[in-house]
C-alpha cells in the first residue's frame, strides 16, 4: 500500500492523487458505515444499483407500457386518451383464412412483412455466415496485405446504416452509378434496380451482407486463429486432404464461433429496418416491407397510424426473438458439453 | 527401413539463413536426438525432414531416395509434436484412427492396430474419452500411439517430454526408450534437455546457430568433445575452462601448465600444438578432488557450498577470478571465504586450442 502511494507521488498523477485521495478518504466514511450495515451482498447490491436503475427506466419500464399500449385502441399518443381493447390487436393479427396468404388475413400489412422478413432472414443469415466463412478463411492465409483487407471489410461496419443507405442508393437508383458503369461499358439499357420487386429485394439482402459482413468475418478470423497450427501440421503429416480438414478440424473447432455469429445474425436480421428503409422505403410496393419498417410506419408514421397495433406487433416479434435465442443458448450448450476440452 | 540421409542442406526463412548446409546419415533403426541451445534450428531440421517446410537447397533422401519435393504425407514419417497436437474434438480412438482413415486402410485393419497401439502404450481404458478428460502423460501416450498406429519408417519427436513434470519426464523417458528397442524403428529425437539426449540417442548431434558442432555417441562426447561448446554442454554441472598453456609436447604426453600454478603431463601427445601456445584447459567438476598434502594444485577460495549429502558441489575462485566448480564426492565439512588446495588428474583434462577446438591428438 505504502508502496504505491510513492509511485503516485511525483508528476501529473501525483497531483491527481493529491486531489482524488481526499476525495475519497471522504467518500470512504459511508461506505464503511454502509458496508458495516449491510454485509458484502448488500454492498454488491448497492453497487449494481446504477446499472439496475438505467435499465429498469430504458427497458423494463418502456416494455411494460408497450405492453400495455398494445392493449389500448386508437390514435392517441397518450395512454390515458386510449381505450382499453383487450386482446383485440392479437386477435386480429391472427385472424387469418391462412397464414401462408397474407391477403386473407385481417392484418394482410403484418404478414406480409412477416413473410418477407422471414425469407430476408433466412437468405441473409445463410449468405451472411457464407460469405463471411469464405473471407475469414482467404483473410486468415499468408496473403499480401492481409491487415489491409480485414480493414477494408471491417469498414462499412463503421458506417451509420444510413450512410449505407445512401451510398447504395447512388449505386443503384436509375441514374446511378450501377447504370451509369453498365451504360459506358456495354452500352447496356437502364435498368431500374430498386423498382423492380425481385432485383429490391435481392439488394437489400446484398447491402446488408455488405454493411454487416466485416463483423462476423472477424468474429470468425478470431476463432480461426484460435485453432492450433500443430492441428493442421499433424494433419498434414497424416495426410488429410484439405476438403476433410476442413470438415473434420476446422469446421467442428470453429462451431463456437459460428453458432455466436448465428445467434448476432439472425437477431440482426430480423430487426433489419435502417439501411432498407433508406435504401428502398419499403418499396416497389410492399415487397420490401419488413416487420420493423411496418412497426415503425404504424406506430408513428402513416395516417393510418394504431399505435396499439404496433405495440401488439413489437411484442410478437419480441417473443420470436426470445424464442430464437433460447434455441441458439440450447444448441451451444450442447455443443459445449459436445466439444469439451 | 528408415536411413535418412542429409547432404547440405540449408534453411533460410526471407534472407535469413537459419541452417547452413547440414551433412548427416542417419541409420535406419538408429535413435537419433537433436541438442543444442533453444533457437538453434532444432526444430527447424526436424520440419525439414518431416516435409512440414522445403529445405533452401541440399538434398533429403529418405532410404536413398530424394524427397525434397515429396509431400508430408507420402515420405512414410510420423511426428509427435510438443504440444501433442492431438484433436480436441475427437476422442482418443477418433485420433488415432484419423490419419489412417485418410489411407482408405479397412475399419478392421485399423481396429486391430489401434488395439495393438492400445495395449502397447497402456491407453486402453481411455479410449473414448477425449484429449481433455486427460492427464499430460496420457495424452503424451496418445500422441505417440498416433504415430506408433501408423507403422511409419521413422518416428520424429520434437520434445515431446518438455511438457511433463519431471518425474513424469523420467518414467516416459525410459517407456520411449523401451519402445524404440521393441520397434525397432528410427527415431529422431530434438531436445534442449542434454539428459534426455544422453540417456536415449544411439547417437546425439549437437547443433548450435545452424551447424552440426558434433555427431558422436553420448559418451563420446562427453569424453572426447569436439570444441569448448560440446564440452561446456554435454554434462551437468558444466565443464570448467581454465586458462593453460603447453609447456612441453613430448612422444607420449603432453606437459600443461593450469592457471601456471599446477603442471600436469596429460598421457595424450598434441599434433597440432607447441610449447608455448595459450590454450583452454578444461576440467569437469567431477574430476577435480581436494589436494593431499604436499600434492601440487591450484588454490582456491571457497564462495558457494551446496552439501547434497553424497555429494558436495563447491563454488570457489581462483586467483585470476574464473569461478570453479568441483563435485566432491561424499560429505566435507567446507565453508565461504575458506582457502582450499584443488586438482585434478592429467588423464582428465581436456585440452582446447584458441580457436575452441578439441587440440588434434589429446
Ligand atoms: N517460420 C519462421 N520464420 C522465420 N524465422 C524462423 C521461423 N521458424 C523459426 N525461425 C527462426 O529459426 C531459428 C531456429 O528456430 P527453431 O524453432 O528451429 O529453434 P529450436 O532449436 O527448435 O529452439 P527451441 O529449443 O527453442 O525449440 C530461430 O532463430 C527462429 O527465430
Ligand atoms: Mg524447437
Amino acid at each position: 500500500m505504502s508502496a504505491n502511494i510513492k509511485r503516485h507521488r511525483t508528476g501529473l498523477g501525483g497531483i491527481a492523487f493529491a486531489v482524488i485521495r481526499p476525495v475519497m478518504s471522504l467518500i470512504d466514511i459511508p461506505l464503511r458505515a454502509l458496508q458495516r450495515a449491510t454485509g458484502q451482498g448488500g454492498m454488491a447490491s448497492f453497487f449494481i444499483l446504477p446499472n439496475m436503475a438505467v435499465f429498469t427506466i430504458f427497458v423494463l419500464i418502456p416494455f411494460a407500457i408497450n405492453f400495455v399500449y398494445s392493449m389500448t385502441g386508437g390514435i392517441e399518443i397518450f395512454l390515458n386518451q386510449r381505450d382499453f381493447v383487450g386482446a383485440e390487436h392479437y386477435r386480429d393479427i391472427f385472424t387469418c383464412g391462412s397464414y401462408l396468404d397474407p391477403a386473407s388475413c385481417r392484418r394482410d400489412g403484418f404478414w406480409t412483412a412477416a413473410q418477407n422478413t422471414t425469407l430476408f432472414v433466412i437468405l441473409q443469415v445463410t449468405l451472411l455466415i457464407i460469405v463471411s466463412l469464405i473471407t475469414a478463411l482467404i483473410l486468415n492465409r499468408q496473403i499480401i496485405g492481409r491487415s489491409f483487407w480485414r480493414a477494408m471489410f471491417f469498414f462499412p461496419v463503421l458506417l451509420s446504416p444510413v450512410v449505407v443507405g445512401l451510398i447504395w442508393r447512388w449505386i443503384l437508383q436509375r441514374d446511378g452509378l450501377l447504370n451509369f458503369v453498365l451504360l459506358e461499358a456495354f452500352g447496356a439499357e437502364q435498368f431500374n434496380w430498386l423498382t423492380d420487386r425481385t432485383a429490391a429485394f435481392a439488394a437489400t439482402i446484398g447491402v446488408s451482407i455488405w454493411a454487416h459482413m466485416g463483423f462476423y468475418t472477424l468474429i470468425l478470423l478470431a476463432g480461426l486463429q484460435a485453432i492450433p497450427k500443430d492441428l493442421y501440421e499433424a494433419a498434414e503429416m497424416d495426410g488429410t486432404s484439405k476438403s476433410r480438414v476442413f470438415r473434420r478440424i476446422t469446421l467442428p473447432l470453429l462451431m463456437p464461433n459460428l453458432i455466436v455469429v448465428l445467434v448476432l445474425a439472425l437477431i440482426k436480421a430480423v430487426q433489419v429496418f435502417d439501411e432498407v428503409y433508406v435504401l428502398t422505403g419499403g418499396g416497389p410496393g410492399t415487397s420490401t416491407m419488413y416487420l420493423v419498417q411496418y412497426i415503425y410506419e404504424k406506430g408513428f408514421a402513416s395516417e393510418l397510424r394504431n399505435p396499439g397495433l404496433a405495440a401488439a406487433a413489437s411484442i410478437i416479434m419480441g417473443a420470436v426473438l426470445v424464442v430464437l435465442t433460447l434455441m441458439q443458448m440450447a444448441a451451444s450448450r450442447r455443443n459445449e458439453k459436445k466439444g469439451e476440452r | 527401413m528408415g536411413r535418412i540421409t542429409l547432404e547440405k542442406l540449408t534453411k533460410s526463412y526471407g534472407s535469413v539463413e537459419i541452417l547452413h548446409g547440414i551433412d548427416l546419415d542417419i541409420q535406419d533403426g538408429e535413435f537419433v536426438v537433436f541438442v543444442g541451445p533453444s533457437g538453434c534450428g532444432k526444430s527447424t531440421l526436424l520440419r525439414q525432414i518431416a516435409g512440414l517446410d522445403k529445405p533452401t537447397s541440399g538434398e533429403l533422401k529418405i532410404n536413398g531416395k530424394l524427397v525434397n519435393d515429396v509431400p508430408a504425407a507420402d515420405r512414410g514419417l510420423a511426428m509427435v509434436f510438443q504440444s501433442y497436437a492431438l484433436y480436441p474434438h475427437m476422442s482418443v480412438r477418433q485420433n488415432l484412427a484419423f490419419g489412417l482413415e485418410n489411407a482408405r486402410m479397412p475399419k478392421a485393419e485399423i481396429d486391430s492396430r489401434i488395439a495393438e497401439a492400445a495395449r502397447m502404450l497402456e491407453i486402453g481404458d481411455y479410449l473414448d474419452r477425449r484429449p481433455g478428460q486427460l492427464s499430460g502423460g496420457q495424452r503424451q501416450r496418445v500422441a505417440i500411439g498416433r504415430a506408433i498406429v501408423r507403422n511409419p519408417t521413422a518416428f520424429l519427436l520434437d520434445e515431446p517430454l518438455s511438457n511433463l513434470d519431471a518425474e513424469l519426464r523420467i518414467s516416459m523417458r525410459a517407456e520411449l526408450s523401451a519402445l524404440h528397442q521393441r520397434l525397432k524403428t528410427t527415431m529422431i529425437y530434438v531436445t534442449h534437455d542434454q539428459i534426455e539426449a544422453m540417456t536415449l540417442a544411439n547417437r546425439i548431434v549437437v547443433l548450435r546457430k545452424g551447424n552440426i558442432e558434433q555427431v558422436g555417441t553420448p559418451l563420446e562426447l562427453y569424453n572426447r568433445p569436439a570444441n569448448r561448446f560440446v564440452a561446456g554442454f554435454i554434462g551437468a554441472p558444466s565443464m570448467n575452462f581454465l586458462p593453460g598453456s603447453i609447456l612441453a609436447v613430448n612422444l607420449v604426453d603432453t606437459v600443461v601448465t593450469v592457471l601456471g600454478e599446477e603442471t600436469l603431463a596429460v598421457p595424450r601427445p598434441a599434433e597440432t600444438a607447441e610449447a608455448g601456445e595459450k590454450i583452454t584447459v578444461g576440467v569437469r567438476p567431477q574430476h577435480i578432488r581436494l589436494a593431499g598434502p604436499g600434492e601440487d594444485c591450484i588454490g582456491a577460495k571457497v564462495t558457494l557450498v551446496e552439501a547434497l549429502g553424497a555429494e558436495t558441489v563447491v563454488h570457489a575462485r581462483v586467483s585470476t577470478g574464473e569461478l570453479l566448480l568441483a563435485v566432491l564426492a561424499g560429505q566435507h565439512a567446507l565453508s565461504a571465504g575458506e582457502d582450499i588446495r584443488l586438482t585434478f588428474d592429467a588423464k582428465d583434462l581436456h585440452l582446447f586450442g584458441g580457436d575452441g577446438l578439441r587440440i588434434a591428438g589429446t
